[in-house]
């Protein structure tokens, strides 16, 4: 009798990685990920953490999303905001997100951000860089409001500014300029505008809308396109073709199902 | 001091090969990409040549008004697209050219020899290309628009209406089908040997401010402002447009 | 006086050191037209310019680079009993772009004498050109006209003293000279050759399928042109790079003549003999 191998069912497969790089050295080009350039940041203010992000993912040169949403949901008291490949940031983001849960469900108490950071920075350690997943991690728990990065190798800053991605240095400079200890929320608020919006004007991995999300004790606000300083121009003129503009090759009609003048749903006959 | 006795002797136990004792030449890589986009389309008694103003390198935005579109004569205007530095050489070498051929033939001279002296300009640089891609356009002899397509070593055609740069991919098939009504049913065609597209000059413009909106929405590299000229018998006119600027 | 007007745009151009000269820096003077009847070319300022070239454009169009030159592909000549039919695509590409579907491949160097348009369609276009030119010269010395066995040696020459620089052309110079019809198939390598039917480009072994199955020297002409235009066809439809319109021309004993332009459309619909598109 053969022996059977079991499927591996958990964590990644790496079965095609060495045929792929085999490929890629003699010059076939792999399928592009949809990255998120992005400007991400966040801050501390008197009464929590906000964190923004703006909302365009690119392939390449070209826009792939005008209004994608960059700041995912880890536990009711916590959000993090994704930068590099669109998909490392969704499902690490949602796996942490599930363990948290747990977490909260096993222990019985609110999760406290520390955990969420310790667990993405040895996940994401484990991989070296690999998973391309750059972080803004904010939330609010027992001991009060935290803010962390986490980098994709696993290192791991707290600050109470943060700017990550490719539009970090614009946004970074508002915040230099014009953060300070103990901001009211609205004045909070209006600096992570300022600060994304500076990474939507300069930075080209950058644009669309402002997302903010406001995270301060028992209560969250998830400010959903909080700006929108791109709106498309009206267009000139409509495009819309005229009946018959495609040219039909043939056509043919098929009946896939009788059509009887009977009622199907009619039970009584 | 005797630098010779310091110098190791041919039979010496040195690695022969000492990562700082072989002269190396540097990596010579003269060519940028400064993106935008470029247009042009020829119309029965006028020509519109349109770019944006962007010019950026990689994530990062160099300035927001930077113009590549050049007026030569007052019927013929260049369009260019690629790196900036050979955009501007080509410019200036073509604008030379113009004059001196002004000075030697007494008259002004036209765009098809415009497009011929590009074409053999573009050559000439055939062993070390100009990274530069470019378009002209004008009123030919005729008073018919005129729009010259090129490659970056000087292949020429000439077209009714053409896009180069980086969203040339997303603008000229909207052209294909807009202007010369490429597969359309029930409405003529304008062939690419047509030399000029059937449409109104109030038309062609929305058309090009249309593709230019549009290409800024999902291409990168272009955006912050649109130049259109419009060349007609009675010269050139330039107008210009806000684009979205993220 | 006619010896100084041939005298004043001649000069020896074919050696390869004495024109590669840094010819930007050389301030012009005088007619444009002269000076750009000389050949001169600028090189990048490294160890190996044509490495260079490699490294920033796609001169054999099969890897990512920088700089995309247009390319031309399916090309066909034949000699049979009436002269020489002349057919080719009209699809040029940069990189997987389609850059253009009008290109004419077939080149009139003079009213006697085709070029056809294969590789870089700079290169072709540019040195088909300045054959014209130096064939013109020739029949302003000699009196008559230049041969096909001559005018494809002085493009084969011209190319051959830039061999491994980079130059992308593989080209077919059909013509009637004293001799007959001729035809010549010239390359970038300085490969010339004369023989009865050739096809050049991506798509020459679908079209050489055909032409090889139908090729009769005793051909009518008739027949003859549409085996030339059949071939073009079917080498569009197997290969990607090559598409648009057939453009089809003739050698006759008193110079060539242009036959038919067709759209590659419909000429598929015509082979393939559906006759509903066409008529509805």
């Amino acid at each position: 009798m053969a022996a059977r191998v079991e499927l591996e069912t958990t964590g990644f497969d790496f079965g095609l990685t060495r045929r792929n790089a085999a490929l890629e050295s003699k010059g076939t080009t792999a399928p592009k990920a949809t990255k998120t350039g992005t400007t991400i940041v966040g801050l501390i203010f008197k009464d929590g953490v906000v964190l923004g992000a703006d909302t365009r993912a690119t392939e390449g040169p070209i826009v792939a999303d005008k209004n994608c949403e960059k700041i995912h949901y880890i536990a009711p008291n916590m959000y993090c905001c994704g930068a590099g490949t669109a998909a490392d940031t969704e499902f690490t983001t949602n796996m942490i997100s599930s363990q948290m849960e747990l977490h909260s469900l096993s222990t019985g108490r609110e999760t406290r951000v520390v955990t969420a950071m310790t667990m993405l920075k040895q996940y994401l350690f484990r991989y070296q860089g690999h998973i391309s997943a750059a972080l803004v991690l904010g939330g609010y728990d027992v001991t009060g409001p935290h803010l962390y990065t986490i980098y994709p190798h696993g290192s791991t800053d707290k600050l109470p500014f943060v700017t990550m991605g490719s539009g970090s240095l614009a946004a970074m400079a508002i915040f230099e300029s014009r953060w300070r200890k103990d901001m009211e929320r609205q004045d909070a608020i209006d600096l992570v505008k300022d600060a994304i919006e500076a990474g939507i004007f300069n930075d080209l991995g950058s644009g669309s809308n402002v997302d903010v999300c406001v995270i301060e004790k028992g209560h969250v606000d998830y400010l959903r396109n909080y700006a929108r300083p791109n709106e498309r121009a009206l267009k000139e003129q409509s495009y819309t073709f005229a009946r018959g503009t495609t040219a039909v090759l043939k056509s043919s009609v098929r009946h896939l199902v009788q059509v009887t003048d009977e009622d199907a749903m009619d039970t009584t006959l | 001091m005797d630098f010779a006795a310091l110098a190791p002797s041919a039979n010496s136990v040195m690695p022969s090969v000492h990562p700082t004792s072989q002269a190396k030449e540097a990596a010579f890589s003269p060519y940028e990409d400064h993106g935008g986009t470029n247009l042009a389309i020829a119309g029965a008694d006028f020509c519109v040549i349109a770019s944006d103003t962007r010019q950026s390198n990689g994530y990062h935005i160099n300035t927001r008004f930077a113009p590549k579109t050049f007026k030569l004569t007052d019927k013929t205007v260049l369009t260019t697209a690629g790196c900036q530095p050979d955009c501007n050489m080509v410019a200036t070498r073509v604008r030379q050219h113009i004059e001196w051929y002004k000075y030697t033939h007494n008259r002004s001279i036209s765009t098809a020899a415009i497009a011929q002296m590009l074409s053999i300009m573009l050559y000439q640089k055939r062993f070390f290309p100009y990274y530069d891609f470019n378009i002209l356009g004008g009123l030919d002899e005729e008073g018919r628009g005129a729009v010259y397509s090129y490659d970056s070593i000087g292949s020429m055609e000439r077209v009714p209406c053409q896009c180069c740069g980086s969203a040339s991919a997303l603008i000229q098939p909207f052209l294909d089908n807009q202007v010369r009504n490429k597969n359309q049913k029930g409405k003529e065609e304008v062939t690419a040997f047509d030399p000029v597209a059937k449409l109104s000059l109030e038309t062609t413009l929305k058309i090009v401010k249309d593709a230019f909106t549009s290409a800024t929405e999902r291409d990168i590299y272009t955006g912050d402002s649109l130049q259109i000229f419009i060349v007609t018998r009675d010269g050139v006119e330039e107008q210009r447009y806000p684009l979205k600027r993220d | 006086m006619l010896s100084d007007i041939v005298a004043q745009y001649t000069q020896d151009s074919t050696s390869y050191h004495g024109d590669l000269a840094f010819s930007s820096s050389n301030a012009w003077q005088g007619d444009v037209a002269k000076q750009f009847g000389q050949l001169s070319f600028d090189l990048p300022n490294t160890g190996n310019p044509a490495e260079f070239l490699h490294q920033y454009t796609d001169v054999k169009s099969d890897h990512d680079a920088l700089i995309k030159l247009a390319h031309g592909t399916t090309t066909l000549a034949f000699k049979y009993a009436d002269g020489v039919v002349i057919a080719t695509d009209s699809r040029a590409t940069q990189g997987s772009v389609i850059a253009s579907q009008s290109v004419k491949k077939i080149i009139e160097i003079n009213p006697y004498l085709l070029g056809t348009m294969a590789g870089g369609a700079a290169d072709c276009a540019f040195w088909e050109r300045e054959l014209g030119r130096r064939c013109r010269l020739y029949e302003l010395r000699n009196k008559e006209r230049i041969s096909v066995a001559a005018a494809s040696k002085l493009l084969g020459n011209m190319v051959y003293s830039y061999k491994g620089m980079g130059l992308s052309m593989g080209t077919m110079v059909s013509g009637w000279d004293k001799t007959g019809p001729n035809l010549y198939y010239v390359d970038n390598d300085g490969t010339r050759l004369k023989g009865n039917l050739f096809s050049v480009g991506s798509g020459s072994p679908f079209a050489y399928g055909v032409l090889d199955r139908g090729y009769d020297h005793e051909l009518q002409k008739e027949d003859a042109l549409e085996l030339g235009k059949r071939s073009i066809y079917h080498a569009t439809h197997r290969d990607a790079f090559s598409g648009g319109y057939v453009r089809l021309f003739h050698m006759n004993e008193d110079g060539w003549e242009f036959i038919s332009l067709t759209d590659m459309d419909d000429l598929h619909w015509k082979y393939t003999g559906d006759a509903a598109v066409t008529a509805s």
